[in-house]
Formats: C-alpha cells, structure tokens, sequence
C-alpha cells in the first residue's frame, strides 16, 4: 500500500472494495492522523514505569514514530498504565483515564496487569486491569523492555489505523459493568478524594 | 548504666549482640520510664523505628523501639509485649516528633491503638474496612480468592511437564532408530 500523500489520494478517490470499506475515507483520514501522532501521558505506575524514559528519550526515540509524551490528560491520547495497580493508584488511574477525552487509548504493560504478576497473591492490587478499565493493547514480560513497549505501541497504531481500536467506546457503552467491578473493589466511592488533609494536617507526612 | 537498667526496669540481663548493639526485654508499664531515662540521661536522642511483630500463638505483639545516640554510634534495642486482642499502648510522639508518623503506620497494619497520638488515620491504604493486613489472622490469599477475579488459562495450555516428558521421549525414540539404522547401514558396508 502506498503511504502519505499517495495513499491520501487514493482515499479520497475512494475504492468500495477495499478491505477498509467499512471505513469512510474521512474516518480512515482521522485515523491515519491519529496514528501518526499519539501523545502519551507521563503518568507511571509500578515498576514498568522506569522502562519509559529511555523508550522516550534518544535511546529508543519513541518520537520517530510520532510518540511523544503530554503533560496533562486533556491533552493526552494514550495512558500506559506500566504495571501492578494498588487500589489506591487503580482510584488515580480511574479519575485520570476519564479525565481524558476522545478517542483515548490504554496500553498495559507487564504481567501484573495481565494476571496480577508476580503480585498474585497480593491483598492490595487488582489482578485484572481490564475488569476495570478497557484495554486496547497489552504488552507482557516483566518488565517489557523498550523494544516491546515500542513494538506494542507499532501494534496499537495498526489497530488505530484499521480503526478497530475503540475501547473508549467500549467504556461508555459498558460503563455499569466497569464501574460495577470498581465499586467491588475501591467501595461506593471510586473518585479520590482530593482533601489532601492526609499529609496537610497538623502531625500528618 | 546496664546494672541500673537490670535493677530498675528488666527482669533480664541487658543483651550485648555485638560491639555497639543492646537489647533488653521489658515489662510494658517500665517501658517509657526506660526510654525517658535513656533519652535524658544517656543521649539516645533518636528514636529510629517502631517495629512490631506478631506471636500469635502466644497471644501477643512485640513491640521493638530502636534507639541510637551518635555521640557513641550505639543502638539500643529496647522489647516490651502487648496483647493482641484490642492491642493499645501509649503515644511516644510527646517525646519524639517521629514516632507520630511511626504509630500511624502500626495502627493501620495492625491496628494496635497508641493512646495520646493524636492523628491515627490511614497512611498507605485508602478506605480498608477488612482485618489490618499485617495481622497473622488475616488470610492473604483467601481475601484475594474472595475479593478479585483472576484470568482464566488459556484455552490450549498445556500442562508443561507432561507435554516435556512427551517430547523428550520422541526424541529419544528418533535418536535409537537413527542409532539403528547407521549399525545396519554399517553391518552392510562390511558384508
Ligand atoms: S510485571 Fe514485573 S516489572 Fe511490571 S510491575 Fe509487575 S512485577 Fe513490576
């Protein structure tokens, strides 16, 4: 297939039997768009985390491939939640996630959120990320090394530009089941309280 | 200062573990008169840590206060033992400013009450309703068995040592006949 401004004018040309009829040629447009340019929140949990700055900076150069890193979740595409979730962080990446807008995408990393890892028998991180959020990509190993995270990353941008990568519609449209399993786990109240009276108040950190 | 502390406050010899390093076991109502009197009188001014440890089968916790003076580079281990059912003892934080945080730690993971602190809420955990987790009769794996779900195995997985007998024993069968055959191949090549 032929790429940039060529592949464009062949869209737009429009080819019905294309194995991406089911696409329009604006939505393929949006997509290709999309995946060209995917901004990653620095954000980490776990220990996969310490596996991100060198996939980011001018080891691995993530940004060759339009990855890049964003500061805040409004402007991010891609949350990597980079290994073992606590209660306490799945509350963050909860209210993190949801502050993002769309089309967003989750990229889990290490098997502690394929299978709680190494974590298994663990009273205080959940087992199972995608019980809780949507997940549209995993990369296993523990850790994955930069190359994987970058070859999950490759694998995401294919499913972006085939635009079947649409878990933040999964989540709307599922929203009582996910909130369902986070109500099990995190009690009636999933969003963290933002008092920050636990390390303000007088003799608290 | 050991024959004193014998005298005053343990019923057992001040331990020497090496060069620098004490331990004495005290009854729990001498435990603060000790620590004051170590504190003023012989510059152990830091408390280093709180530890506790869980004899369930004696029905009791035992509290080990850790303190060092660096004007000696010496380290005093100072042991006293509590109940375990509605565990409570007094607040240092009157005395050291760090054991506050300390007993907020210890009153979440075991949930023993230190009366006179006066901020005991949860440090690391959010919103935990179940046994203090470091308790020995909170059952680890049955809470996660009963509280999260865990991924089904696959489909096709296969039980690995089984399925590495089976291939070992292919392997050997295809080394024998190959065996075989070049002892055959060589009876031909003499006859
Ligand atoms: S998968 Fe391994 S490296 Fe990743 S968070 Fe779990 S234990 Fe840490």
């Amino acid at each position: 297939m032929e790429t940039g401004f060529l592949q464009e004018q062949k869209v737009l040309e429009g080819d019905l039997n294309s194995e991406n009829s089911h696409q329009n040629s604006v939505d393929f447009l949006m997509n290709w768009f999309r995946k060209q340019s995917i901004f990653v929140l620095a954000y980490g949990t776990g220990c996969g985390a310490i596996e991100m700055p060198p996939t980011f900076t001018s080891r691995y150069d993530a940004e060759r491939l339009g990855i890049r890193g964003a500061a805040t979740p409004r402007q991010a595409d891609v949350i990597i939640v980079s290994g073992y979730c606590s209660y306490k962080t799945l509350r963050r990446i909860i209210r993190t996630y949801e502050q993002m807008s769309n089309p967003k995408y989750l990229l889990a990393l290490g098997s502690c959120t394929v299978n709680g890892g190494m974590y298994w028998d663990s009273y205080n991180t959940i087992k199972k990320l995608e019980d809780y959020l949507p997940v549209d990509m995993y990369v296993n190993g523990c850790m994955p090394r930069p190359e994987s995270i970058l070859e999950g990353f490759i694998a995401l941008q294919k499913e972006i530009g085939e635009g079947k990568a649409s878990s933040w519609q999964k989540y709307e449209e599922n929203y009582e089941f996910y909130r369902k399993n986070q109500e099990a786990v995190l009690g009636k109240k999933v969003e963290p309280s933002y008092e920050a009276d636990w390390y303000l108040y007088e003799g608290g950190l | 200062m050991f024959s004193e502390i014998k005298n005053r406050f343990a019923t057992d010899d001040v331990e020497v573990k090496r060069k620098g390093l004490y331990k004495v076991v005290v009854k729990h109502e001498r435990l603060f008169a000790l620590i004051v009197m170590l504190k003023e009188m012989y510059d152990y001014k830091t408390l280093n840590t709180i530890t506790c440890t869980d004899w369930i089968e004696e029905g009791h916790f035992a509290l080990t206060y850790i303190m060092t003076t660096l004007k000696r580079n010496e380290t005093f281990m100072l042991q006293t033992m509590i109940l375990r059912e509605e565990a409570h003892t007094k607040s240092l934080s009157y005395l050291f400013k760090q054991a506050q945080i300390m007993e907020r730690d210890l009153h979440e993971m075991y949930g023993i009450k230190f009366e006179g602190n006066e901020n005991l809420k949860e440090l690391s955990l959010e919103n935990w309703v179940h046994t203090p987790p470091l308790r020995r009769e909170f059952d680890t794996l049955e809470f996660v068995n009963n509280h999260l779900t865990f991924r089904d195995g696959r489909d096709d997985n296969i039980d690995t040592k089984a399925e590495s007998k089976r291939l070992r024993a292919i392997k050997k069968a295809e080394k024998e006949a190959a065996k075989k055959a070049k002892e055959s191949k060589k009876a031909e090549d003499v006859q």
